[in-house]
């Protein structure tokens, strides 16, 4: 406790100048005349995979052929019904590991740089990047055009974590040479409802 | 000669690297731009950082106080480091208490300050680096070369070989990055999954929220924090900042200026521990940030939001390589920062400068670099002087800082011929 005491005291005895919050009302940030094509563009720069399904097509068909070798699937998302493994029920998160295919569902997505947001709405969010392939699905008219909108709409929700993500986990690491899938998820879908 | 001046000198004995290092780094500067360029907005953005930053910067005092109330109330449990003994204390204390044996960290320049690791390995803690570069340098002992890329000095064939002294890859001569990427991938996946805690340092903490926002290519962070029981979070008081539409005002240069992707992969807002575990430690680091406030001449270095693009951009960090520098940080930040850690061990640094001012003008948040690099050259007298004098010397600098008109007397002579090249910073 004294430390706080010290270190605000040592600051305060610092600043000689209080200086004023500049407004942000005059920024004028990107729009895009057709947001989710920018969103598409973006994320595909960014290595995700973009399917647009209809909203009366069966999407546990759609990952099914999109991923036909999986084995593991995790999901607590009621409309999936190929899930054989539960975020929210699993014993621990590290019974997770080895899931092929995580069904999370996104919030809404940023144009400007094709991320899209994702509030924990599971027990275990492990899903979202201990699997080796993601699929998000997204609402097609949720689509803003930047990370200032965003922000705007940022909830954390209960569990008091979230994460912007765009496209699969990737590094340069070794000589600057980019590879996905580094130590999260190794492939981003990205379907558009 | 300089430190410096002579490790540059080795480092440009061999003609091809150092021709591959300069490429290299101004490839990323190139990258940078191409962003830069490509959002009309960009200035408007770089002048509302900074004046964000100098607002929150001359109120850091309320902002760390809201920030700690919110994240109290979030549950979280915040701790104030006065210095790096203190802060190595209390992250072992916490790790003692948890019977911690082995973490899992994400990349942190802070813990690389404070000397956290061989603090904590001398205690019997084994600390696993889970940033693909940081891990390759832990492995081969080495330091980190750049903020944002600590391993990029390395060729393929120097993390081939490491990877098969160490069991890491086992196909023999194969130095295909995506395939020692896959291999280090394999390696840590194990760590996360047994590490009793998860580390993270902090690109941000929110005030308004309480959140600790942290900036990922890999996915590191979350991956170091979804399994282990303790999450652990260290940030320096500078990395507070009002709410989220500042925030998103940060995010979107951060990356563009760092590496020219227009975001992160990851940008993870940690609010609360994850359900069933252990409360979340969040660790505030003074360690001289709060002296460097107080700094009437340098104290806007604690603007920088370690993009790493001042260094990309540096004719001299390109052409001499991060480990020229006596400083842990190289490049214009690093050598203002050097300066204000220690300016007697560091003064060597700022000769490590042509003043060309390409790093002010790429800077994110404008920290005038070159112009606070050119104001300690004036201080070298000071630092340089025979032991006797130097005593006298610095007794009457120290007294000269303290009081801002007796700085300005001292320092005038030096203002004037120099203001033909200041640029753009806010002062
Ligand atoms: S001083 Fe500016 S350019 Fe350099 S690392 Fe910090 S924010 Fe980036």
């Amino acid at each position: 406790m004294s430390s706080k005491q010290d270190i605000l005291g040592r600051i305060r005895a610092g600043i000689r100048e209080r200086y004023e919050m500049p407004s942000l009302a005059d920024l004028q940030a990107t729009v895009f005349p057709d947001p989710l094509e920018a969103f598409i563009t973006a994320s595909l720069a960014a290595g995700s995979k973009v399917v647009e399904i209809s909203p009366s097509s069966d999407i546990n068909a759609t990952v099914r052929e999109l991923f036909p070798d999986a084995k593991v699937i995790a999901s607590n998302l009621p409309e999936i019904n190929i899930a054989t493994i539960n975020p929210d029920t699993v014993g621990s998160a590290q019974e997770l590991n080895g899931t092929d295919v995580g069904i999370i569902r996104g919030s809404f997505g940023v144009a400007e740089n094709g991320c899209f947001w994702i509030p924990q709405a599971m027990k275990e969010k492990a899903v979202c990047f201990i699997s080796e392939n993601l699929v998000i699905l997204l609402p097609k008219t949720e689509i803003v055009n930047n990370m200032h909108e965003a922000y705007r709409r940022v909830n954390l929700g209960d569990y008091g974590y979230g994460t912007f993500i765009s496209g699969p986990s990737k590094t340069a690491d070794i000589a600057q040479t980019l590879v996905m899938g580094a130590q999260a998820a190794r492939s981003v879908t990205v379907l558009l409802v | 000669m300089s430190r410096h001046s002579k490790n540059a000198k080795a480092f440009l004995k061999d003609a091809k690297y150092s021709e591959w290092h300069d490429a290299t780094f101004w490839a990323v500067r190139e990258k940078r731009d191409n962003m830069a360029h490509g959002l009309p907005e960009w200035e408007q953005l770089r002048q509302k950082a900074s004046q964000i930053k100098l607002h929150t910067l001359s109120h850091l005092d309320e902002y760390l106080e809201q920030f700690s109330a919110a994240a109290e109330k979030n549950g979280a449990i915040v701790h104030w480091a006065a210095d790096a003994a203190q802060f190595n204390e209390i992250v072992f204390g916490i790790l003692s208490e948890h019977g911690v044996k082995m973490i899992v960290k994400s990349k942190s320049m802070l813990t690389e300050e404070c000397g956290m690791n061989p603090y904590l390995e001398g205690k019997g803690i084994e600390v696993v680096e889970t940033d693909l570069g940081e891990r390759i340098i832990q492995l081969l002992g080495q330091a980190p070369s750049h903020i944002v890329m600590p391993a990029v000095h390395l060729t393929p064939d120097q993390v081939g070989e490491l990877f098969e002294r160490e069991g890491i890859s086992s196909e023999i001569g194969n130095h295909d990055p995506t395939y020692l990427t896959y291999r280090a991938r394999l390696s840590l996946r194990n760590e996360f999954l047994t590490a009793d805690a998860g580390m993270t340092g902090a690109n941000f903490g929110i005030a308004a929220t309480g959140d600790i926002v942290v900036c990922t290519n890999e996915g590191n962070a979350d991956m170091s924090t979804s399994c282990p029981r303790l999450h652990i979070a260290a940030l320096g008081l500078e990395k507070v900042i009002p709410d989220y539409d500042c925030l998103a005002v940060f995010q979107r240069l951060l990356c563009r200026s760092a590496t020219g992707q227009p975001t992160t992969t990851y940008t993870s807002h940690f609010r609360k521990a994850r359900p069933g575990a252990a409360p979340m430690h969040i660790i505030l680091v003074d360690n001289g940030r709060s002296e460097w406030l107080g700094n009437p001449e340098h104290w806007q270095t604690l603007k920088c939001i370690r993009c790493g693009s001042c260094m990309n951009t540096c004719p001299v960090y390109r052409r001499s390589g991060g480990y020229s520098y006596s400083y842990f940080i190289p490049g214009p930040v690093g050598v203002n920062l050097g300066m204000l850690r220690d300016p007697r061990a560091h003064s060597g640094n700022v000769s490590a400068c042509t003043l060309c001012l390409s790093c002010q003008s790429v800077c994110p948040v404008k920290v005038n670099l070159g112009e606070q690099i050119y104001k300690w050259r004036q201080m070298l007298p000071v630092w340089n002087a025979e032991p006797a004098g130097k005593k006298i010397l610095c007794k009457g600098m120290s007294m000269v800082y303290n009081h801002p008109l007796l700085y300005k007397a001292a320092t005038g002579v030096v203002k004037k011929p120099f203001h033909s090249l200041k640029t753009d910073s806010d002062e």
